[in-house]
């Protein structure tokens, strides 16, 4: 008497009402969950070594925003003491028209120097989806990032030409739904190429002769790694004291300022959350109650036939978290289906909306079972308070 | 076998002074017997079974039920007593919808702890003896007003209470129908029950063995019947 079809006979309307509330919830829980992922990738990162580019104001330069960082600067950082790793990086817009330019969907080309390990912490290695990573000798080869593969329409194998030279795809990123999904990152030889096209006053510069400049000094900035048990905030601003020139970011207040610039999108996200789990909370309670109070006369007939105010509460209290379970699992699901469609459209521009983590889809199945089951309890104990005749007549 | 002493009960309209519908009913129906209160609409019958099958609550007065004071009992006492000792035929009905008619009358089982395959026999025994068994696998709205109240009887005998209440049996069933739930209920006395009918039937007065009508909140006896007077 108590099967699934029968709570889908008796419960139907109510199962769907609390399927559209939580697929509510989880739909912009999982697009706050993308958001969150971003903000916190960008975190880790720059958490994750020291900052350094040249003094001055690279157009251009990528996140580093400094000016040329030379080769003697390098070997000056590498002897600060605490640094324990210094690699050369050019990163440069893959597209430098003002209509991408510093945005967030900027699409990047990231040079770096394949003779040093990355020094930094968080991502020592980016996490290849599909083919290798770049090795040290390697030219004319490239890795991308998922959302660039997807909106470029590359995979391992495909041939990519940046201003005018031909790389060979050989590694497609894995999608981490920060930066780095959108960057071509090549040997920084084959970067520093990329610059001097791209930039016609470093191009006059050189070939005027006017400043010493040789390939090793086109670097826009250096990733720089600390030694175990150094402070990095100490290393960073020792190494502003003992180097010239240089342009320095602190770990923890280049965090502060990541979080600062996002802090607009962590209120909007939060105020939607909140907005989210009250409207579809409300709605969810609203919905169990309703039907728990729907039953009255069911609940008085069962009382004259003998069930006791505890056999009523458990089994309307049962019935209530199945009722539940199954409208959340609905609701679940439907969020999953429409936003993986969405993403799926989406993803042929290399965008990607909604990120269903197992935290946003156990929290929501959580929250509602305890909202329905609060919703139940007091639609319960108002029935169980009434006379099995009030509650037959009631119900009539 | 159910007694019934002083039993004193009101109702309060909104904004409106007390309305005393019970007003010291005494009653007693021994096992075997038949009662059939009469009375005009609003005369407190209706109250009258729902205090005496402890649905609701008096203000004053007991009711006793094969000597013990079930009044008395806090709220899941009662409702135990209700499942052991009483069975209910509404003027409505009043099966659950989503269930289907075995499952209906099985209801009755869950409550007294008696649901088994001894249970489910006995409700396939009772719906055969109704002539509803073909419709043991149906739903009550696809049952006819007759077919639903035979279940609905079916469910207030599986536990073979000693005391059974009828609120207008008849009152939503065509003649012949009607027909077949009073002498159920005649039968059910004659098997040993102590059976309360509140009725506007003129055959079920011929059916009763004592005939009480309400009157401002009281119980008269009522003129003796071939059955047998008031006790």
């Amino acid at each position: 008497m108590t099967g699934v079809g029968r709570i889908g006979r008796e419960y139907g309307f109510t199962i769907v009402g609390i399927a559209i509330g939580v697929a509510g919830i989880v739909a912009l829980g999982a697009m706050g969950e993308r958001i969150v992922r971003f903000i916190e990738g960008g975190d880790r990162f720059v958490l994750g070594q020291i900052s350094v580019a040249g003094r001055g104001m690279g157009m251009g330069a990528g996140f580093t925003a400094g000016g040329m960082l030379p080769a003697s600067a390098l070997r000056a950082i590498a002897a600060v003491p605490g640094v324990a790793g210094v690699q050369a990086q050019v990163m440069l817009p893959l597209n430098p028209s003002t209509s991408q330019f510093m945005t967030l969907t900027q699409e990047l080309v990231l040079g770096l120097d394949l003779s040093v390990p990355t020094p930094n912490r968080q991502y020592p290695t980016l996490p290849v989806h599909e083919g290798r990573d770049l090795r040290r000798g390697d030219r004319g080869v490239a890795v991308v990032g998922a959302s660039f593969a997807a909106s470029h329409g590359v995979r391992v194998g495909s041939a990519l030409v940046l201003e005018d030279e031909r790389y060979e795809v050989v590694g497609v990123l894995e999608r981490t739904l920060t930066a780095p999904d959108r960057f071509v990152i090549v040997p920084i030889e084959d970067a520093r190429r990329q610059w001097i096209a791209k930039d016609r006053l470093l191009r006059t510069v050189i070939a005027s002769g006017a400043a010493a400049v040789n390939a090793a000094d086109l670097n826009t900035g250096a990733a720089v790694g600390w030694g175990d048990g150094e402070d990095p905030d100490i290393v960073a601003r020792r190494i502003a004291e003992r180097v010239k020139d240089v342009n320095v970011q602190i770990p923890s207040e280049l965090s502060r300022l990541l979080r600062s610039s996002t802090a607009f999108f962590s209120a909007l996200l939060g105020g939607l959350g909140v907005l989210a789990f009250v409207i579809g909370g409300l709605s969810l309670a609203n919905t169990v109650a309703a039907a728990v109070f729907e039953r009255i006369r069911d609940f008085g007939v069962k009382r004259a036939l003998g069930a006791t105010d505890w056999q009523l509460g458990r089994e309307v209290l049962g019935e209530a978290l199945a009722v539940t379970l199954s409208g959340g699992a609905v609701g679940v699901a439907l969020a999953v289906l429409l936003g993986t469609g969405v993403d799926r459209w989406a993803a042929r521009s290399g965008q990607q909306l909604f990120l269903f983590s197992g935290r946003l889809l156990g929290g929501s199945l959580v929250f509602s079972l305890l909202l329905g089951a609060a919703a139940a309890t007091y639609a319960t104990l108002r029935v169980v308070r009434l006379s099995p005749a009030e509650a037959i007549r009631r119900g009539a | 076998m159910l007694e019934a002493r002083g039993l004193v009960k009101s109702y309060r309209a909104p904004g409106g002074a007390p309305i005393r519908v019970l007003d010291g009913v005494d009653l007693a129906v021994p096992r075997g017997r038949l009662a059939l209160v009469l009375g005009a609409s609003g005369s407190g019958k209706s109250t009258l079974l729902n205090v005496v099958g402890l649905l609701e609550d008096a203000e004053g007065g007991d009711v006793i039920v094969g000597g013990e004071r079930v009044s008395a009992l806090g709220r899941s006492a009662q409702g135990r007593a209700r499942g052991r000792y009483i069975g209910f035929v509404f003027q409505s009905f009043l099966l659950l919808p989503s269930l289907t008619a075995l499952d209906n009358v099985l209801l009755a089982a869950r409550y007294a702890r008696r649901a088994g395959l001894d249970a489910r026999r006995r409700a396939r025994e009772l719906l055969a003896e109704f002539g509803v068994l073909e419709r043991q696998a149906h739903y009550p709205p696809q049952l006819s007003g007759g077919e639903q109240q035979r279940v609905a009887f079916c469910r207030a005998v599986l536990n073979d209470p000693p005391v059974l209440l009828a609120d207008e049996p008849t009152g939503n069933l065509d003649d012949a129908n009607g027909r077949v739930i009073l002498e159920a209920l005649r039968a059910r006395a004659r098997a040993g029950a102590a059976v309360v009918v509140v009725s506007h039937r003129a055959d079920a007065v011929a059916a009763a063995d004592a005939v009480y009508h309400m009157r401002e909140g009281r119980l008269e006896p009522g003129p003796s019947t071939s059955g047998g007077g008031p006790s």
